[in-house]
């Protein structure tokens, strides 16, 4: 490691005489390479990262469930169609400047993500190789999305994008009102956007599994009965919303979208 | 050479049109974009504000604030600088004015595409015309088509000029005047780089997938800042802060230490934005060494400038833009404490996902270069114009204003995120939606300091289109205080 100091050190000094002041042409020669340097460091090293890669990462199905049923991608792909448009909405309406994709490993973090005795298990590489853009984020507005899969019941999600003040009394999230279709004194009643926003977001961290040192068994991260118990919460909540008229529309209704989730029709396809 | 030291006769008569042009779409944003920033900290407190007109949704018009300052208003203004101080550090006249108001015209174009798709009112998911939905890179691939071919017309019509230089040795500014224009393009075309639109029409995909289209995502957001607004705000400040003071650049030597080794350093961090994130860990501790190697070229610009301004602080009592130099120069010391540091997993731990950052962020953009920006224009214009400052008395307005609101903006970002970022690592006292409500005071300080900053920029703005429109007075249409090197107090 000495020897390496001391080598760079030299190296420096040699570079330092050669440095060009007077030459545009040299300037400009080791702008580009300090920065193709750095390039090759910090993008091109990285992404040689098996795990970085549905091409090549192993033991994907338990990090990310395997859907069958997308035509434009024979055998195995993270997203239904469906999914996958409702992806679309997610980028459009600008999801991302308010929710992370990833629970660090700090255990203060994992509990707070927490449902029931389920702990929130940290982000893994693999969870995130089918996503283009990537939804990691950078700001907590509102809570972190990457445990969120099957926490809530779909009439809880629409009820929530349709006024999130009527479900969470202190949030202050906007209310995605145009994502719903609204005729006189009718309900709102969720589009397909909607259907296909909520469809995805139940498939966040929905299907991780853990390896369960006890059992020896890979197992969900999110017990059944925590999810069941969850679920039934957000039901009860659904349905103590009081409607309240505001103008031509509704400022609080709870919404139903007829794909009524129970905790038995979550459970993933075949592993 | 050092601008104020020589005193070589100027017979070149530049023209300053591009300058013009690119100054007046900068301003145009400023204040559009500004207000955007307003609403989007206003919404924080009223957020059923605009309810239910999508394409005034927070998150929504969040991304059009962002990067309508960035590519709206600090580009488009360090390049108007650009162009009154190239020409004038190289001695001879602009290559070509023509080819700068068509690449501001362009410019500006695709800014104004961008910000119609990132709002959206027409519900495309059509990936031509949306948002790319990563932070930094949101401008769709339409315009930035458009704005590449805007750089490369700029880049173009300066190094043209280089080319035909009568001063052989090159100015601290020049190069960093360079690094800016090449490594934008460079930066820019990676960090743009449609992956998805690419992955969903041929279905080559996986290369720019999950974790490396993040790392892509990291690497253009940090070298946006870095290696975009960096070089072109210190060429700006290099050159401006010995105009205005009027005093010799304190050391050469220093400011080739400070331009190689950003160069060298900056594109290393971009994995710092996900410290404890699903990354190799290696990746993590190689962002934050890199993180602290920052020190050098910050250190060598900060003692740059105090050496430069040493026995000239009495100035900053009269000349406002020495007064945002030096402001900016504080802040630029302060900001690259704070970016180091954070990106120590101790403190990341806590920092990161909280209103901190935005606080930090707003010092690099706001705090540092737009200060630099703000300093180069009230510097430049009188002399483009060969007119005085329309209104002294405004400029300090604008700058205490500016100054101030700022403070109490990042202050009560940096109080209340770093509690918000405790309270989440104690779930036991606190869920998230109590976090939430604990941050709404340091939200409406945030809001009443963005006001203050954007009265600044509307008293900026009306100054300068007043310096531009009304009449020179008689006596100073030939005050040769206009054209040498003093400073603003000076010209009126």
């Amino acid at each position: 490691m000495t020897c390496l100091g001391i080598a760079l050190i030299a190296l420096g000094f040699f570079i330092w005489k050669q440095v060009p002041e007077k030459s545009a042409f040299w300037t400009s020669a080791g702008i580009w390479l300090v920065f193709t340097i750095g390039l090759i460091f910090t993008l091109l090293m990285p992404s040689f990262n098996n795990n970085w890669s549905y091409a090549s990462a192993d033991d994907l199905g338990h990090y990310h469930v395997q859907y069958t049923d997308n035509p434009k991608h024979p055998g195995v792909w993270g997203y239904t169609p469906s999914q996958e448009h409702g992806r679309l909405i997610y980028q459009r309406e600008g999801c991302v400047y308010c929710h992370t994709q990833q629970v660090r490993p700090l255990e203060g973090e994992m509990r707070l993500y927490s449902v029931g005795t389920s702990l929130a298990i940290p982000a893994d590489e693999r969870e995130y190789v089918y996503d283009t853009p990537h939804f990691l984020g950078t700001r907590r507005i509102g809570p972190d999305l990457s445990r969120v899969g099957g926490k809530y019941s779909n009439d809880w999600h629409y009820s929530h994008f349709y006024y999130p003040r009527q479900m969470v009394p202190e949030s202050i999230m906007p209310a995605f009102t145009w994502l719903f279709v609204q005729k006189g004194d009718a309900p709102p009643v969720p589009t397909q956007d909607c259907k296909d926003l909520v469809a995805y977001v139940q498939t966040l961290g929905f299907g991780r599994q853990i390896y369960d040192g006890t059992t020896h068994q890979w197992r969900s991260w999110l017990k059944p009965e925590d999810q069941q118990g969850s679920q039934e919460r957000s039901e009860t909540a659904v349905n103590r919303v009081v409607p309240i008229k505001n103008g031509k529309l509704w400022l609080a209704h709870p919404v139903h979208g007829g794909d009524q989730v129970s905790p038995t029709n979550l459970v993933p396809p075949s592993q | 050479m050092q601008p104020s030291g020589s005193a070589q006769p100027d017979k070149v008569v530049h023209e300053d049109v591009s300058v013009k042009w690119a100054l007046w779409a900068g301003l145009f944003y400023l204040c559009v974009f500004g207000v955007f920033g307003v609403i989007t900290a206003i919404k924080f407190m009223v957020p059923d504000l605009f309810w239910s007109i999508d394409y005034m949704s927070w998150s929504r018009i969040r991304p059009v604030h962002v990067q309508g300052m960035i590519f709206g208003w600090l580009v488009p203004c360090d390049i108007a600088l650009f162009y009154y101080m190239i020409p004038r550090l190289c001695g001879v006249k602009l290559h070509s004015e023509k080819v700068g108001i068509v690449a501001t015209i362009l410019w500006t174009a695709g800014v104004l595409l961008a910000t119609f798709c990132i709002l959206n009112p027409v519900e495309t998911t059509n990936l031509l015309w949306m948002t790319k939905g990563k932070e930094y890179e949101e401008y769709p691939p339409v315009a930035n088509a458009m704005m590449f071919v805007a750089w490369a017309l700029i880049v173009y019509n300066i190094l043209a000029t280089f080319a035909k230089r009568r001063y052989k040795q090159m100015y601290a500014a020049l190069w960093y005047a360079m690094g800016c224009l090449l490594w934008t393009a460079f930066v820019f075309v990676i960090g743009n780089w449609p992956g998805q639109l690419i992955a969903s029409s041929t279905g080559w995909d996986a290369s720019f997938k999950g974790m490396n289209d993040a790392n892509i995502n990291w690497f253009y957001g940090h070298s946006l800042v870095g290696l975009i607004a960096t070089p072109a705000g210190l060429a700006v400040a290099y050159y401006f802060l010995p105009k205005a003071a009027n005093a010799p650049l304190y050391s050469h030597k220093l400011s080739l230490i400070g331009f190689w080794t950003l160069g060298a350093i900056y594109i290393w961090n971009g994995a710092h934005h996900m410290i404890y994130g699903p990354i190799p860990y290696w990746l993590q501790t190689t962002a934050t060494i890199f993180s602290f190697l920052l020190f050098i070229p910050v250190f060598a610009v900060i003692t740059n400038f105090f050496g430069t301004i040493r026995g000239e602080w009495h100035q900053l009592r009269t000349n406002v833009a020495l007064k945002f130099i030096m402001a900016g120069t504080v802040f630029y010391l302060l900001v690259c404490i704070q970016g180091p540091t954070q990106a120590l997993r101790a403190l990341n731990a806590i920092t990161h996902f909280t209103d901190w950052v935005i606080g930090h962020a707003h010092m690099a953009l706001f705090g540092t270069f737009t200060f630099f920006a703000y300093a180069g224009v009230y510097y430049a214009i009188p002399r483009v114009y060969k007119k005085p400052l329309y209104s002294e008395g405004m400029a300090e307005w604008h700058f205490w204003l500016s100054f101030i609101g700022f403070i109490l903006f990042s202050v009560a970002l940096w109080v209340g995120g770093f509690m918000q970022g405790m309270q989440w690592q104690d779930p036991d006292h606190y869920s998230f939606v109590q976090t939430v409500t604990f941050m709404k005071p340091f939200w409406h300080v945030r809001a009443a300091g963005g006001v203050m900053m954007l009265i600044g920029m509307f008293l900026f703005t009306f100054n300068i289109y007043k310096t531009a429109t009304v009449p020179a007075p008689v006596d100073t249409e030939s005050n040769p205080a206009l054209t040498d090197a003093s400073g603003v107090a000076a010209a009126s």
